[in-house]
């Protein structure tokens, strides 16, 4: 029997999704995800990234190929129990609020895991702290503020402690402390073991955090890679219909007046650091 | 589940006898079939309304999609011969199915109106009917949101089970509680919805003329009427047989022993 820290944790393979009115979603889609991955999906809008996620915890079933969780074929699985594993978190969290309050939403959320009073309780008090909305625990999800009831829709998957966490355009709308927060959020997810994958439009969060990228269009997987070299390609990106990172265009113009920046070097932090020493050595001379 | 059935009371352009007809005529034929299944409770009265309703349905070219509406209401049907053979101790199981063929008729009746009928042109044949231009309008955008609202519904129950949610309960009071968690975001988001449309509208001057002119018009032709009146003598037919049903054969008045 092969070690289950061998496997990958998800496991798409040939993986086909046509939708009932005859739009083929999906397209011999296979890749792998590791445990403690922190993967960005980005492609243009139709590319197929959402109906690939919604495979994920069984939310839709592949017309051809399958999906493996550790190994497991979840096929046959229902909804409720791959969730368990798999949480994933909707663009809009209008879409799920419906409680009368923020403690009664994440109690919601808890339910299904036939925990008892005290300690659906306890897990209710440390993700309101732990999300910065214990102020408002008696207060109607509906009368939060946009980046509040994301948060809240975010702690009521988080809650559920699955180990794989799948966001659909997590930082859109959201405002520089938000986006801050939700960096902060998926670091402790990561350090706790968790594997992430996010779909995602933000390209300068994306090459600032994520360390693999898998690219679509017309429902396949053009390319998936280390951020470095994916956001390197200029074939690749416009295939995809992205543009170039700000930060890569910026290497370009300093190209210009005689500054070449190591390719492999993309991050903002790296840049900084790159001409810090660039321009001591030069003072040095 | 899945709310793919809905997609069966989305308009669909195609060049049939039954698409040309005008709005007028195929909104008479919806309120004709549904008067005429509320008239009766019994078996083969609605079958053969039901039977009628075929030849529409071939003529349009729209026999799948009428399957698929029929299809996709079969939760109703289970939900009815259940209820009803457990609660009513007489003719229970013949009344059930005598309410399933009544919602298939009146669904099928609908169902033919919205595949068929242009949200556009249902605006133009309600002010034709006199029917004040506002008033027109928030229908024909109520009927182009239909589509817009089914795929909601399905995001949302996707939000919801992505957290546990299920949605086959055991017992009728879970299966209404478990409603909540579907219709507080679907109302929530239809009303906000309705908001931003209404301020849309509102940042282009809607309602800012009076008097409004039209770039198309519709005109009720021969073929509107002949339908038309073959609906009226449909629908007087389906009144006579209502006040004389005793005098019908039995075959008529049958019903299951059960």
């Amino acid at each position: 029997m092969k070690d289950i820290n061998s496997l990958p944790l998800i496991m798409v393979h040939d993986v086909d999704y046509v939708y009932s009115n005859g739009t083929i979603a999906l397209k011999q889609v296979s890749l792998n995800i590791k445990k403690g991955e922190f993967i960005a999906i980005m492609g243009q809008n139709g590319a197929g990234k959402t109906t690939l996620i919604r495979t994920f915890n069984g939310l839709i079933r592949p017309t051809k190929g399958s999906i493996y969780l550790e190994g497991e074929n979840i096929d046959s699985k229902t909804i409720a129990t791959i969730s368990k594993k798999v949480g994933v978190i909707f663009q809009n969290p209008m879409h799920q609020l419906f409680s009368n309050t923020l403690e009664d939403e994440i109690k919601f959320s808890l339910k299904s895991l036939n925990l008892d009073k005290e300690e659906i309780q306890i897990k209710v008090d440390q993700i309101l702290k732990e999300f910065d909305l214990e102020k408002y625990r008696k207060r109607s999800p509906l009368n939060l503020s946009g980046g509040e009831s994301k948060k809240l829709a975010i702690a009521s998957i988080i809650c559920r402690d699955p180990d794989i966490l799948v966001f659909d355009e997590p930082t859109l709308g959201q405002d520089a402390k938000e986006i801050n927060f939700f960096l902060g959020l998926i670091k402790n997810e990561l350090k706790r073991g968790k594997t992430i994958i996010m779909v995602t439009h933000n390209i300068e969060f994306t090459i600032e955090h994520a360390p693999r990228i898998i690219l679509m269009g017309g429902g396949q997987i053009i390319a998936d890679g280390p951020t470095q070299s994916i956001f390197t390609n200029e074939f690749l990106i416009s295939k995809s219909s992205l543009i170039m990172p700000q930060i890569y265009l910026f290497k370009k113009e300093l190209q210009k007046i005689g500054i070449t920046i190591p390719k492999e070097v993309i991050r903002e932090s790296e840049i900084i650091s790159f001409l810090d020493n660039y321009l001591e050595s030069k003072s040095t001379i | 589940m899945s709310l793919e059935f809905l997609s069966a009371f989305k308009f669909l352009k195609k060049e049939t006898f039954l698409h040309n007809l005008d709005p007028r005529a195929k909104l008479l034929l919806a309120i004709t079939y549904t008067i005429s299944a509320l008239l009766f409770q019994e078996i083969i009265p609605l079958l053969l309304l039901l039977i009628t309703l075929f030849p529409v349905i071939i003529i349009g070219r729209l026999f799948k999609k009428w399957l698929e509406s029929v299809k996709g209401m079969s939760f109703l049907y289970i939900f009815i011969i259940v209820l009803n053979t457990l609660f009513i101790n007489e003719n229970g199981l013949s009344f059930a199915i005598a309410m399933i063929l009544r919602i298939s008729i009146m669904i099928s009746a609908f169902s033919l109106f919205f595949l068929t009928v242009d949200p556009n042109d249902l605006a133009l044949s309600l002010i034709s009917m006199k029917i004040p231009y506002e008033y027109a309008f928030s229908f024909s955008l109520a009927f182009r949101f239909v589509p817009t609202i089914a795929i909601e519904t399905q995001n949302i129950i996707d939000a919801q089970q992505s957290r546990g949610y299920e949605m086959q309960k055991k017992g009728i009071i879970n299966q209404i509680r478990n409603l909540f968690p579907l219709l507080v975001p679907l109302i929530v988001s239809s009303i906000k919805r309705a908001f931003n449309v209404a301020e849309a509208l509102e940042s282009r001057s809607f309602g800012s003329k009076k008097g409004r002119t039209f770039y198309y018009t519709i005109r009720y032709s021969l073929k509107d009427w002949i339908f038309s009146l073959y609906l009226i003598f449909l629908l007087t037919f389906s009144i006579y047989v209502k006040i004389n049903f005793m005098l019908m054969p039995l075959w008529f008045r049958w019903s299951l022993p059960l």
